[in-house]
């Protein structure tokens, strides 16, 4: 139960940066996801929070406390954290229960009550079963609900997760993350939460931080995110959107590379000059009118279907009706609402 | 680590390497460079002899090794002969044995006159004395390190090479030699260079083969201690053929380094490439006969001799039921002397044991916590173990002959006096063996998740607790292992104990020493008998703990 607030955090691994600038404010009890593609930077970011790493320039507080900073580096033990890694970081040499206990033991607890405690934490994560068994004789998603339940047992303030639900199936997923908010909702634990599924993101949290290449592009509630992107990247990442990069002339939009126009509807405001173009499958039209481009594949999607079209070395995608057509065969394709984001 | 306790841990770890193996090694090396100015050139030709024995012994053995080798690790790493567990685990006991029981089986087996081969074949048959036999008991006791060095490239090799040559129509004999041999054969020879290293540091064995024979065979280490029993005036001169010695390392290992890398180039990287054993078809009976007598007569038979001498009433006795005895053994091992030696034998090995597990583990984790400068650390903690035992002593002897004094503030002054005690020898055990150490733990801790520890940290533990209660059990087989090794070798060590034992004192390896050559031959053969059931049961536990590490992950 407390504020996380991360100012102006850069951090490099010899002469990479891997986080940069990076400035952060959670809310006591807030659920907050950090999403991104694959080696962005969010495991730094929560290693630096939980003190495994120091930051090279800015300020870490938690709960007010300033936990890392000038001078200033509190040991990851008395930040008073749970965390599950990315890769469980179960201990092979110890049972489930003595895995889950272990934060307990620590804290000078009577026997009674950490065997209560483990008992508790396994029933929420479903391993009752399973609390004599070495870690070898698990799953890979067993193991993360132990790793989980480690990370809870003692109800830590803060709660860092590296892709907890990542090796779960689909059924399970559901059930443990309903468990997680009635957790919070019960401990009012404060929750930072790595995943690179936008869909978790999107059902989970209080807020979203997007971040790509140690930046974060934008920090929002998942509809605004998903409403109002505030960047090309965002709008790729988190609605799927296709993104073009081209120049805005005479109402219309040109590409960079092959020139292909598309015809802007009259609500769109944009300036002319060079820019970049968002725009979601849902939202572009097949039909009479339109850029006329040839089809390159078809996925038929059940309740629609994806259409694939080459445009300047990528794929622009169209979600539309399900039509009887087949690749190779030119289509028209309109925008019927888009982002327009000015370069420079 | 904060950068502070990684410095401070350096330091602490680095003080008494320096002041223990590399301080008196350098001051050994200076000392025998400047010996020729002093001396004179004409006395460095006059041990010319010595050298050249030194090169040529070490040579042949690397051949015999090589030779012996090259065949027998194919036969037992890439094909479908019968029994090579077990023939395996025979083959590794010429290295886990120290050399010097193995030179008194042949002793037994083919001295000119009383050895019991040459009472079969007519007296004067064989003859073990001499440059041959040494180089040939050296030969058979480094071929281990041949076998390891195949068994290693041959899991290497990938397959795939060898089916390629089937497809393009070789037999299967044809594809083995023509694509599998020469991928190895840099492996192998490296093997072989480790093996002239070992025969050119090996003191025991030219010893006993050569100071007796006529005439008498005189090598780099043997020298050395003769020249250091004759005190003072001699050291200076011995200093300087240790340093001619010492320069064999270097340049043997690269040598090997050198055909590792040729070595490697061709050799897929990817681990655990498992390839269908070649079948032997027809050729399973020949193969398995051969196998099994070269293992009955090079492995087997030297140790029935030493059994057979320690139960004969007196070496070169009739062989007769009613003329063996157990007098030996009960004079021997209930000799006070005996137990003595035990006690401060086991005593030794288990504290060097425990230097070398401590410094050792050290040593793996400053490795990984200075990433540049962990090179280093390793090179320090393992360069000791290429240091001929010999030279390793003779610096120790030399550094600690006089008293050190260390004045730390204005009237605490600490003094080192190591000189005639025990002390030294640990010290010598400990850094000779410290590489046992440094690599069992080096790789455990490489295995190691870093995240596990980091878990113990967010859980709410310090770093020492974390520390005790994530890696520290799960580097403990690892450490058993070390353990284990270095404590057989200290228990069975002979060259160091030589040259450092005090007067007055004695451990089990210099026992065997002087019982062999200069009392008893029967009492020696049972001491060697202990020996080798000393190393046979440690071998014995290291395949248990294998076997439980194997199992638990
Ligand atoms: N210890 C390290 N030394 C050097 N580079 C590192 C180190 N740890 C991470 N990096 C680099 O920093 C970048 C960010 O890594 P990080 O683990 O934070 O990514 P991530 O966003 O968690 O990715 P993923 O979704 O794949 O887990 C990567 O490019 C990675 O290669
Ligand atoms: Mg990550």
């Amino acid at each position: 139960m407390a504020a996380i607030s991360l100012e102006g955090l850069f951090k490099s691994y010899g002469a990479t940066p891997v986080v940069r600038g990076l400035s952060l404010e959670v809310r006591e009890g807030e659920l907050v996801s950090l999403l991104g593609p694959s080696g962005c930077g969010k495991t730094t970011t929560l290693r630096m929070l939980a003190g495994l790493e120091h930051p090279d320039t800015g300020v870490i507080r938690i709960g007010g406390e300033m936990v890392a900073g000038p001078g200033v580096r509190v040991p990851p033990e008395r930040r008073g954290l749970g965390m599950v890694f990315q890769g469980y970081a179960v201990w092979p040499h110890r049972s489930v229960e003595e895995n889950v206990a272990y934060p307990l033991t620590l804290r000078h607890m009577s026997k009674t009550e950490v065997a209560a405690k483990v008992r508790e934490a396994l029933r929420w994560v479903r391993l009752e079963a399973l609390a004599t068994r070495r870690p070898h004789e698990l799953s890979g998603g067993q193991l993360q609900r132990v790793a989980l339940a480690r990370a809870l047992v003692a109800s830590p303030r803060v709660l860092l997760l590296d892709e907890p639900l990542s090796n779960l199936d689909a059924a399970l997923r559901e059930e443990l993350r309903a468990e997680l908010a009635a957790l919070r909702a019960r401990l009012g634990t404060t929750l930072v939460f790595v995943t690179h599924d936008q869909g978790e993101a999107l059902a989970l949290s209080d807020r979203i931080a997007v971040m790509n290449q140690g930046v974060l592009e934008q920090v929002d509630a998942p509809e605004t995110l998903y409403r109002e992107p505030a960047t090309p990247f965002v709008a790729g990442f988190v609605g799927g959107a296709n993104v073009l990069t081209g120049e805005v002339r005479e109402g219309a939009f040109h590409t960079a590379r092959s020139g292909t126009v598309f015809q802007l509807s009259a609500d769109t405001s944009a300036p002319p000059g060079p820019a970049t173009l968002v725009v979601r499958p849902e939202d572009l039209a097949l039909g009479e009118q339109g850029t006329p481009l040839p089809l390159s594949a078809r996925l038929f999607l059940g309740h629609a279907a994806e259409y694939r079209f080459p445009v300047d070395g990528t794929l622009l995608r169209v979600v539309a009706p399900p039509l009887e057509v087949r690749p190779g065969q030119t289509l028209k394709v309109q925008l019927r609402k888009a982002r327009l984001f000015s370069v420079g | 680590m904060s950068p502070l306790a990684r410095w401070l841990g350096l330091f602490a770890w680095l003080v008494p390497l320096v002041l223990f193996a590399v301080g008196p090694v350098v001051l050994l090396l200076a000392r025998g460079a400047g010996a020729p100015g002093t001396l004179g050139w004409d006395w460095l030709v006059s041990e010319a002899g010595a050298l050249g024995n030194t090169l040529a012994i070490s040579g042949g053995a690397a051949v015999l090794a090589l030779v012996l080798g090259t065949p027998l690790s194919l036969l037992l790493f890439r094909t479908d002969l019968p029994l090579r567990g077990a023939f395996t685990v025979l083959f590794t006991l010429p290295s886990a044995i120290p050399a010097f029981i193995w030179g008194m089986g042949w002793l037994s087996l083919a001295s000119p006159r009383a050895g019991y081969l040459n009472r079969l074949l007519g007296e004067g048959t064989l003859d073990i004395h001499g440059p041959v036999g040494i180089a040939f008991v050296e030969g058979l006791s480094g071929l281990p390190l041949v076998l390891l060095a195949g068994a290693a490239a041959l899991r290497r090799v990938d397959p795939a090479l060898e089916e390629a040559a089937r497809v393009c129509g070789a037999s299967p004999a044809r594809a083995l030699l023509t694509t599998t041999v020469p991928l190895v054969l840099p492996s192998l020879l490296s093997g072989a260079v480790m093996v002239f290293l070992m025969a050119a540091s090996s003191f025991g064995v030219p010893y006993l083969l050569g100071v007796s024979a006529s005439p008498p065979t005189r090598v780099l280490t043997t020298r050395i201690y003769e020249l250091v029993l004759l005190g003072d005036e001699g050291l200076g001169r011995a200093s300087a053929l240790a340093l001619a010695l010492l320069l064999l390392t270097p340049l043997s290992l690269l040598a090997t380094w050198a055909l590792g890398r040729s070595g490697r180039v061709r050799l897929s990287t990817g681990k655990g490439l498992a390839s269908r054993p070649l079948s032997l078809g027809r050729a399973r009976t020949g193969a398995t006969v051969g196998v099994a007598s070269t293992c009955a007569l090079l492995v087997l038979l030297p140790l029935a001799a030493i059994l057979l001498t320690s139960l004969q009433r007196s070496f070169g006795a009739r062989l007769a039921w009613e003329e063996l005895t157990l007098a030996h053994w009960s004079g021997v091992l209930l000799e006070p002397r005996t137990l003595r030696a035990t006690g401060l034998s086991l005593l030794l090995a288990t504290g060097a044991g425990a230097l070398v597990c401590g410094l050792g583990l050290a040593a793996a984790l400053l490795q990984r916590a200075f990433r540049r400068l962990g090179a280093g650390v390793e090179a320090v903690a393992v360069w000791p173990y290429a240091v001929p035992g010999t030279v390793l002593a003779l610096a120790l002897l030399l550094a600690f002959s006089r008293d050190w004094r260390f004045i730390l503030v204005d009237k605490v002054a600490f003094v080192l006096a190591l000189a005639h005690t025990p002390w030294l020898l640990l010290i010598a055990y400990a850094a000779k063996y410290l590489a046992l150490g440094t690599r069992n733990s080096a790789e455990a801790l490489a295995q190691l998740d870093p995240s596990l520890t980091e878990a113990a940290r967010i859980s709410g533990a310090g770093p020492l607790r974390a520390f005790v209660d994530v890696p520290l059990p799960l580097l403990r087989p690892a450490l058993t292992v070390a353990f284990i090794l270095a404590f057989l070798s200290c228990a069975t060590e002979i060259t160091m104990s030589v040259l450092l034992v005090p007067a007055g004192s004695e451990v089990l390896g210099k026992l065997l020493f002087d019982l062999q050559s200069y009392a008893d031959p029967a009492a020696a053969a049972v001491l060697a008998c202990a020996f080798v059931a000393l190393v046979v049961l440690g071998q014995a536990v290291l395949a248990l703990v294998a076997r439980r590490a194997a199992e638990a992950r």
